[in-house]
């Protein structure tokens, strides 16, 4: 207790040096504090944004696919979910999944007339069951028109709506009559008479869903001519051949020249093919996504899944990577505390020389000494720290209330857009409370080294 | 055996590239309840002789026995205890610790000793406090005492603990001639009422004729010892 007491008031002695610190405790509890429980509050959001808008808890894409399927990302299209009524049934038979979405998307143009004929208007798309997709994931507001129930076609995002009509000089209205262009695989080439059914604007991740449409599933059946052969009517070979060249372009070449057998049209079988590459599962409890992945998996469907954070591109990482820019910057903040605490203790030390010398005379052991330093740095660290907890929890709580205003690019990119919901939580705290400690603890070992080396000899040095 | 025996002590250091020899081989025997004034002009050896005696500070050569007990083999923790329990002592700057009160100045010494009760303490405390006329100063920070009132403060820290031994390094230096001599007619009342062996360090001929042995130091050597009534 005398080596605490001795400690405090020394503290309150040099006040202008402990506000410095104090402040700068403050700040870096304040910054980890506020900024990890942001960054933990973004992962959240992020989550359950992406998961209730766009990709369910996984997604279920074809075994042959080399990449991981996203609805964030539109590179070449997908292959085909095989089996696709087969999975689904399973996965709909399973009592933790909430709504299985099969969807697509796909690239198109759209022939409308225009003062010199006709223009093609590219058209990237999302191919949706409007029904199950409306249901599961409301990710649009609709600002013109329906989602789909008056019959198929398209939706157009208000972003292409303006970006065509700048660009083109075409303005595409909802009722609007168009041409659908779908360009397959294999070069064939589709139209189709289709009709402008709504206008939208996407309620999250802007960025990448203005430059997003719709289109019905039926519509898009149509367009790509979605009727395949049969597995198992075809030469065992060219199967072969067929399986192998959807994976490499070289397969494609070694196909052409390879003999595979003739076909027997007579045995031939067509079968109706979906056109859906993906398959969003939400389930009731996300805890449970590993068993349904595993349980799928064991049902040997030729599919593979991909977790939610798998499928969506870069935004599930983009909280991490804020977390860690805000860990480094606060790591350099207590850097630079424990750097000037450090200084400020061995300068305190110096001064009080004689002090910490006469105490030794009298009899303090070095544990004492210890005692006092260790006490002094403790006592103002924690205190500051405590401090920037209590600022940090108003502001959470405050920001818990009202959710926290981000430039909007940031939201965008962080949560999908708007403000965002922080969320409460012991951890951060303990993580602050825990890194004072420690930082006060390393930046007083070598001032009390310093300290706890006066001898006595000091107490009588001093004239 | 006498309370204090130092027998053929020699210190040197080195200041820089030069060899400083403070004490040439010293010996001398301090009984109990003896008041000694050590003399000698700055430089003698004074304080390095009240540095052996107080335990802060090893001989080059010879050895040191207080109460005893040779000093010289004892750990740091065991030197720390032993001048907590022996000795007292009182500086020359007075050396009180700045963010204590008088109370919890002349308390210090007996907070590092953790068996005492508070109850206990206090009666020791004030014991002293009475002793040396400080009853309506309990409260105040060394910076808000005059010169003889902080040197009075440290003689009660010193006593306090009721030590074998309080050593005092020149401690009138700092004080006008008039407090000066109130201090060691203070010093020189307790060592008859308590039997308090008192060792002085000073080099004002007018301190040195209240002690009643003085032992006159010159150039790290012993150049007189005189027993006075």
């Amino acid at each position: 207790m005398a080596a605490l007491k001795i400690a405090i008031r020394s503290l309150l002695r040099r006040k202008s040096r402990m506000i410095l610190i104090a402040a700068l405790v403050v700040f870096g509890t304040l910054l980890l504090v506020v900024g990890t429980t942001l960054t933990r509050s973004a992962a959240i959001a992020s989550q359950a944004s992406i998961i209730h808008h766009f990709t369910g808890d996984f997604i279920v894409y074809a075994a042959r696919s080399n990449e991981i399927p996203s609805p964030f990302s539109f590179n070449t299209p997908l292959p085909v979910v095989p089996e696709l009524d087969k999975v689904t049934a399973f996965l709909s038979a399973q009592a933790e999944v909430e709504a299985v979405v099969p969807f697509a998307q796909n690239y198109s143009l759209i022939s409308v007339p225009a003062k010199t004929g006709t223009i093609d208007l590219p058209f990237i798309f999302y191919a949706v069951d409007p029904g199950t997709y409306a249901q599961t994931f409301r990710n649009v507001k609709m600002v013109e028109g329906d989602f789909f129930t008056s019959g198929p076609g398209i939706l157009i995002s208000r972003d292409r709506q303006e970006h065509y009509l700048k660009r083109y000089g075409i303005r595409l209205s909802v009722g609007q009559p168009i041409t659908l262009i779908g360009l397959g695989d294999g070069g064939g080439v589709n139209a189709l008479r289709a009709t402008v059914r709504g206008v939208f604007e996407p309620l999250y991740y802007a960025n990448v869903f203005n430059y997003i449409n719709f289109m019905d599933a039926a519509s898009y059946s149509q367009v790509y001519n979605f009727t395949g052969v049969a597995s198992g009517s075809l030469p065992s070979a060219l199967e072969k051949g067929l399986e192998a060249a959807s994976r490499s372009e070289e397969a494609v070449f070694a196909l052409a020249g390879s003999d595979t057998g003739s076909i027997d049209t007579s045995k031939l079988k067509s079968e109706a093919v979906s056109g859906y590459t993906m398959v969003a599962v939400r389930l009731k409890s996300h805890d449970t996504m590993e068993t349904v992945r595993a349980r799928l998996a064991a049902q040997g469907f030729p599919v593979k899944t991909a977790r939610w954070d798998e499928a969506s591109s870069f935004f599930a990482r983009i909280a991490s990577g804020i977390q860690a820019f805000i860990y480094f910057a606060t790591a350099l903040i207590f850097l630079v505390v424990a750097f000037i605490f450090m200084n400020t203790l061995i300068i305190n030390i110096t001064e009080r020389t004689a002090e910490i010398g006469t105490m030794r005379a009298l009899g303090g052991e070095r544990s004492f000494i210890r005692a006092i330093f260790l006490g002094e740095t403790l006592f103002l660290n924690v205190a500051s720290a405590l401090a920037g907890m209590i600022v940090s929890l108003a502001l959470v709580l405050v920001f818990q209330r009202t959710g926290l205003p981000l430039p909007e690019t940031v939201a965008m990119y962080l949560v999908g857009g708007g403000a965002l919901p922080m969320v409460l939580s012991a951890g951060p705290f303990l993580v602050a409370f825990v890194v004072v400690v420690g930082v006060s603890i390393l930046a007083t070992l070598l001032p009390v080294r310093v300290a706890t080396r006066i001898t006595p000899l000091a107490a009588m040095n001093d004239r | 055996m006498s309370l204090v025996q130092l027998m053929d002590v020699k210190k040197h250091y080195m200041l820089g590239d030069t060899r400083v020899d403070a004490l040439r081989g010293i010996s001398l025997e301090v009984e109990k309840g003896e008041f000694l004034a050590i003399a000698g002009p700055s430089g003698s050896g004074k304080s390095t002789i009240l540095n052996m005696i107080g335990c802060i500070d090893n001989p080059t050569d010879g050895k040191v026995f207080i109460d005893g007990t040779e000093v010289e083999h004892l750990t740091d923790t065991q030197l720390t205890r032993y001048r907590r329990s022996k000795i007292g002592f009182i500086f020359q700057s007075f050396n009180l610790i700045p963010v204590l009160n008088v109370y919890e100045n002349i308390e210090f010494p007996l907070l590092l000793r953790r068996s005492l009760s508070r109850k206990e303490r206090d009666r020791m405390v004030m014991r002293f406090v009475e002793e040396v006329g400080l009853a309506d100063r309990l409260k105040n920070k060394p910076n808000e005492l005059s010169g003889g009132q902080r040197q009075r403060v440290a003689i009660a820290r010193a006593l306090v603990t009721s030590p074998l031994i309080i050593l005092a390094d020149e401690p009138t230096a700092n004080l006008d001639s008039v407090t000066g001599h109130k201090i060691v007619e203070l010093m020189k009342t307790i060592n008859e009422v308590d039997k308090t062996t008192l060792i002085f360090s000073t080099h004002d001929t007018h301190i040195m004729e209240h002690a009643r042995r003085v032992v006159q130091l010159h150039d790290g050597t012993v150049a007189g010892d005189e027993a006075r009534g």
